[in-house]
């Protein structure tokens, strides 16, 4: 290799020169090829399309939307989707993972063996098949809604979905107060850790976290009153209507989705902690840490710097692979620019540009908030 | 879709020459078909791709070759306009409704309606559902890829009535929801619907509704700006039509070809005049066409009378149905 740093740089420079000027000629003679075709073809390359009426009708709508809205609110709709199942099988993923990786590292024999079966059960069989099987298991087993599951006579669960109260009126509100809630225990729980590590005493923060956390929506939602009504689900001509409902699609997509990446995110759980040396537990054990205060302030911590970049990546996969709803009519992104607006408008260039636009802006999202806890995780001063 | 959209970047640099001198150079006719659809287009017992839309394939075919040479492109409502627009087809004959906008911005022709269909709904017989209103409050499944979802909104929202949607990527996921209770009602376009469900063994217990809430006029389509193409696919559809008009089938086309003393079908089966020259075509092209195809009563009693559809809208003009074909002079 001595050879190669000490030829002139100009030499040095002619591979990547040609490499790059490659890669830039082809994306411009694609650029210019598809100018020039859509020119011909007489399709209209711009995204007014956007701001025209949809004209169809969605099946999951978490913003206001009707068919009178524009394409460009059908997107956001679809994009609320996308990120609602992304972020719920994100959850159910890592719940799931962190459980089985636990069963597979067990010196319970039954235990570790079960862990495995799940693991190279879920790893091995595409997940679109997954998808599909968790859909028929999900519509069969779901009575018609006459014989719904129900609860208090609030909740009902049948093979139109999930039907739960939903609020009404002051919702701002109520999202704001959980937003605070949320956050006051937040700060809450870290300000009664701080004073602990300060002064050695206190009280543990868990019971006063979670005081905070459902007693100021609650509180909030008290005060609201009648500015504050929640809808409650009726039976009628076609089964139940009004209140929330969670999709049987969606149920089936986020345990489809969960279950798969957990076999991944649980051999990523599995091989972190392998990778801390034996000799960090029994020098804990020595030093006279409790089992608990072992795993919380030695193996965690260490574990973590191995788990969290290959996660990073189960992610990233986890919330491309949201875009299999489209194949069990789940309205997220995919299926709702590039299935219907796109045979709305046929502009397929523009709508399959937009669409990526998404899945790049949401995985380099995901991967700069993992990047950013992996560097707090990292060893301070190294 | 990638594909298809790589088919648009790359597009042929042959695409806007002469359709009819590059599939002659070729020696076969590329035809896109939408597969499993019953009536329209499937596999018989023998393995042979039968139905309405590969008749269109083998209509052309019989017009250009005086033969069958064709290669079937499997292709699925996404991905055909482009496959089409960017020359990865000569033609698409199945299941697309000539609209305004598909007409003006798609860089495609349409060549003449060929079936006229209506957006109708399958319902189960016991939900006392019998007019598209009693559907107020319903979930609807329905199929991407056509102009059925704005159908359906417009509908409902025109009557101030409400649905919920279900939209799946193909018609039959979307048929099995509903078979499987997940939806009240399935909706598409009416005859495709029939083929579909005639062989359920539970057939009686769906009702498909008599109304229709759209126009669905299906035309094929080829590339737009190779005029002599478009006349082709016009004229070779038209011929099975004029020769219903005129009493020509695939049974007696040798006979009348032979005996008949009417100058019009003296002039379609190529005995008189020189009416193959002007498009390219030897001058028994729509002899060939009903020779080896037939006429378009032929084409229903083979694809859609087994399903027990009435001709309706499709009968020709003398029959009360809108079809009527273009004059042979």
């Amino acid at each position: 290799m001595a050879n190669a740093t000490t030829r002139p740089l100009g030499q040095r420079l002619i591979l990547p020169a040609l490499i790059l000027a490659a890669v830039v000629g082809l994306l411009w003679l694609i650029v210019a090829a598809t100018q020039a075709n859509l020119e011909r073809l007489g399709v209209d390359p711009g995204i007014d399309f956007l701001f025209r009426r949809a004209g169809f009708e969605i099946g999951q709508k978490l913003i206001p939307y009707s068919a009178n809205s524009t394409v460009l609110a059908a997107f956001a709709v679809a994009l609320v989707n996308t990120m609602v199942l992304g972020f719920a099988a994100i959850a159910g993923a890592s719940l799931i993972g962190v459980l089985i990786g636990a069963a597979r590292l067990s010196r319970n024999w039954l235990l570790a063996r079960l862990g495995a079966v799940y693991v190279e059960t879920f790893r091995n069989v595409p997940a679109l098949l997954q998808v599909f099987f968790w859909y028929y298991v999900v519509l069969s087993s779901l009575p018609l809604a006459r014989d719904s599951y129900q609860w208090f006579g609030l909740a009902y669960l049948n093979n139109r979905g999930l039907f739960v109260p939903a609020p009404e009126g002051a919702v701002s509100g109520l999202l704001l107060a959980l937003l605070a809630g949320f956050i006051g225990a937040f700060a809450l729980g870290r300000a009664l850790k701080h004073r602990r590590e300060a002064t050695g005493r206190g009280w543990p923060a868990w019971p006063f976290v979670l005081a905070v956390g459902i007693g100021v929506p609650a509180l909030v939602a008290w005060m609201l009153g009648d500015a504050l009504r929640w809808e409650v689900p009726r039976l009628g001509r076609f089964g139940y209507h009004g209140g929330f409902v969670l999709m049987p699609e969606f149920l089936a997509l986020a345990v489809g989705l969960s279950a798969y990446h957990a076999a991944y995110v649980a051999e990523i759980v599995r091989s972190g902690f392998n990778a801390v040396d034996r000799g960090q537990r029994e020098a804990a054990q020595a030093l006279g840490l409790s089992g608990a205060a072992t795993f919380r302030l030695v193996l965690l911590p260490q574990a973590m710097r191995a788990i969290v970049p290959p996660l990073t990546t189960v992610y990233l996969n986890l919330f491309k692979g949201t875009s299999l709803a489209a194949a069990i009519a789940y309205p997220e992104v995919v299926s709702v620019m590039v299935g219907t607006v796109n045979n709305l408008v046929g502009q397929p260039v523009v709508i399959m540009g937009l669409t990526l636009l998404v899945y790049v802006t949401f995985s380099l999202a995901i991967a700069a908030g993992m990047n950013w806890y992996n560097r707090r995780l990292a060893v301070r001063g190294s | 879709m990638v594909l298809s959209v790589l088919a648009v970047l790359l597009a042929a640099p042959g695409a806007g020459a002469d359709t009819l001198e590059e599939v002659r150079a070729r020696g076969f006719l590329r035809c896109g078909v939408i597969e499993g659809s019953p009536g329209f287009s499937t596999v018989d017992e023998s393995g042979e791709r039968v139905g309405f839309d590969i008749d269109h394939c083998k209509t052309i075919s019989a017009a250009v070759f005086g033969r069958i040479s064709i290669r079937y492109v499997p292709i699925t409502p996404h991905t055909v306009f482009t496959l089409l627009a960017s020359g990865g087809l000569d033609i698409f004959p199945g299941g697309a409704t000539w609209t305004f906008t598909r007409d003006a911005s798609l860089g495609l022709d349409f060549t003449g309606v060929y079936l006229y269909a209506g957006q109708g709904f399958v319902v189960r017989a016991d939900s006392g559902v019998a007019r598209v209103e009693d559907l107020d409050g319903a979930t609807i499944c329905i199929a991407q890829g056509t102009t059925l979802e704005q159908n359906l909104a417009d509908w409902f929202d025109a009557r101030g009535l409400e649905y919920v949607a279900l939209t799946f990527a193909d018609v039959d996921k979307g048929l099995q929801a509903y078979r499987s209770r997940r939806c009240d009602a399935f909706t598409n376009e009416q005859i495709s619907t029939a083929g579909r469900i005639h062989n359920w063994p539970d057939r009686n217990d769906h009702l498909i509704l008599d109304q229709v809430i759209s126009k669905e006029p299906m035309a094929a389509l080829v590339r737009q700006g190779d005029a002599r193409w478009r006349d082709i696919a016009l004229w070779s559809f038209n011929a099975r039509v004029a020769a219903e008009e005129l009493g020509v089938n695939q049974a007696n086309v040798e006979r009348m070809r032979a005996t008949s003393q009417d100058a019009e079908v003296r002039r379609l089966l190529g005995v008189e005049g020189s009416f193959g020259a002007a498009l390219g075509l030897s001058d028994d092209w729509a002899y060939q066409v009903i020779r080896l195809v037939g006429n378009y009563a032929d084409l229903w009693q083979r694809h859609f009378a087994p399903l027990g559809l009435p001709r309706g809208l499709n009968a020709t003009w003398k029959d009360g149905g809108l079809h009527s074909a273009l004059p042979f002079r």
